[in-house]
């Protein structure tokens, strides 16, 4: 099964690098996303410094969805049915998508925060502590965002339904990452945040493994 | 505007809602029935 | 109980509960204003019971493959959604007054909100499926995923809130509360479970005949497979 789950962790990323569509669409669109929010709010530096952060994390959360959402994701009905005459199990064929998914929205979270950092010029005490937190929320974005893609899966082009879906039930991720980068520019302790989102990621990864043959047979 | 003006207007929407919910249910209701009766 | 029984105590009890919230003292802090918690109370009691009410739906639909499950989970969100509606509006009419401000960071109003929204996104995912089985399946699913993130989005949310002091506010379910004041607060509790109930079921029943309908093959149309004809033998007809 792990043969099974790498060799479709591969075709998938692969699938992404023939499409480009994280690093040439969604990307520039996170960037767009926090050129204009200054636009909008004011260009009060200090204010600035001080949101960049959650800014940060509310357009990984948001636009997060669009990339677990991409067109070279998408797996339609002859293709799955194929993969499991074959033998993969549906449950393995979660775990790739979503392992791949978390990938992808790592290179996302350094590229959007690399702009953050030069438009927001925030705080960055602490920093080291990111290596933990960003694959933490792209693991935890990834496993929703899968879920989210299958159960809106061939219902014909409702585009906002599976970023509703993923939304509300991503709130303890963004009060994690937010709470985590808040305490450490204060000097507060975040472990308990960091341990929300652990929790949240093993809980996820627990219903993803639950649901996938249901999910299969719908 | 007086207490009483906030209870009013609370109480208008909650009761409100619900008579319309209701409504809605028996005419969706009506209609699926005679649409089966129909065929 | 039959159906009508349900309903016939529904409609009497919350007549019941309309004239007792009307009828006892205002409370000596919050005056008449009190009397908002009279119907806020219930929604917000009934917003998380049906959540709950779903939630088990969901598992057990997925357990037993029984589509009634899968009903009553997909009835209890509408009616769900209905009453976390009705205890956001009653809450922030509540809090303007009090407050002086409609809405607060407060914990249990962005925990409300965020349910709404969890009922909103199951609600719109169950209408955009087509066919019993799949929608019921996939809403399951849903469910489940949110059943199990519910509980951690509430200790997030309230971990947060914790770490900024709230201003001193008067709490609504104060635990001093007049007998005569605790009693107009139970009737209506009673009132609003007993029409979450009759609602519940009106709305299962409702389910059960537009899922006949869609689902039962139309007179002018064919059963698949009725162009395949046995094969003659010997050249007659049978």
């Amino acid at each position: 099964m792990i043969h099974h789950v790498l060799v479709l962790i591969r075709s998938q990323l692969r699938n992404e690098a023939r499409a480009g569509e994280v690093a040439t669409i969604i990307i520039p669109f996170g960037a767009v996303a926090l050129l204009v929010i200054p636009l909008a709010i004011g260009i009060d530096t200090d204010l600035l410094a001080r949101i960049g952060p959650g800014l940060f994390w509310v357009v990984v959360l948001l636009f997060g969805v669009i990339v677990t959402h991409r067109q070279s994701a998408s797996v339609d009905r002859p293709q799955r049915d194929m993969l499991t005459l074959l033998g993969v199990d549906p449950a393995a064929r979660f775990a790739a998508t979503t392992i791949a998914s978390t990938l992808l929205l790592l290179v996302f979270e350094l590229a959007v925060g690399a702009i953050t950092i030069v438009l927001y010029d925030p705080d960055l005490t602490g920093w080291g502590w990111l290596a933990v937190i960003l694959p933490l929320v792209a693991a935890g974005l990834a496993m929703i965002g899968t879920l989210a893609a299958s159960l809106t899966s061939g219902l014909g082009g409702r585009s906002a339904l599976a970023p509703l879906l993923v939304a509300p039930i991503a709130i303890p991720i963004l009060l994690g990452a937010a709470q985590a980068t808040e305490g450490l520019r204060v000097g507060a302790g975040i472990l308990r945040w960091v341990l929300v989102l652990a929790v949240v990621d093993v809980l996820l990864m627990l219903a993803g493994v639950l649901t996938a043959r249901p999910l299969e047979e719908s | 505007m007086s207490d009483w003006g906030w209870v009013a207007f609370a109480y208008t929407i909650v009761y409100g809602v619900l008579i319309g919910y209701v409504a809605s249910l028996v005419v969706r209701t009506r209609r699926v029935r005679s649409e089966a009766a129909r065929r | 109980m039959t159906k009508r029984t349900v309903e016939i105590g529904a409609f009497g009890a919350m007549i019941i509960a309309f004239a007792v919230g009307l009828a006892v003292p205002p409370d000596a802090v919050q005056g008449d204003l009190q009397r908002i918690m009279y119907v806020h109370v219930p929604s917000a009691w009934l917003a998380y019971l049906a959540f709950g009410i779903t939630m088990i739906g969901s598992v057990v639909y997925l357990a037993t493959g029984n589509l009634r499950w899968d009903r009553l989970a997909g009835a209890s969100a509408e009616v769900g959604v209905v009453f976390t509606g009705l205890a956001l509006a009653t809450g922030l009419i509540w809090g303007k007054p009090v407050w002086g401000v409609w809405w607060t960071w407060d914990a249990r109003l962005v925990l409300t909100a965020a349910m709404f929204f969890v009922y909103l996104a199951y609600l719109a995912l169950r209408r955009g499926v087509d066919g019993a089985d799949r929608r019921a399946k996939r809403s399951a699913v849903f469910g489940i995923v949110a059943a199990l993130q519910i509980p951690v989005v509430h200790f997030s949310v309230v971990w947060w809130r914790g770490l900024h002091q709230p201003p001193t506010v008067l709490r609504p379910d104060n635990p001093q509360i007049d007998p005569p004041l605790l009693f107009a607060l139970l009737m209506a509790v009673f009132a609003f479970t007993l029409a979450y109930a009759a609602l519940v079921r009106r709305r299962m029943a409702l389910a059960t005949a537009e899922d006949s309908l869609t689902d039962a093959p139309r007179p002018d149309e064919q059963v698949a497979g009725a162009a395949v004809s046995a094969p003659q033998i010997g050249g007659g007809r049978r």
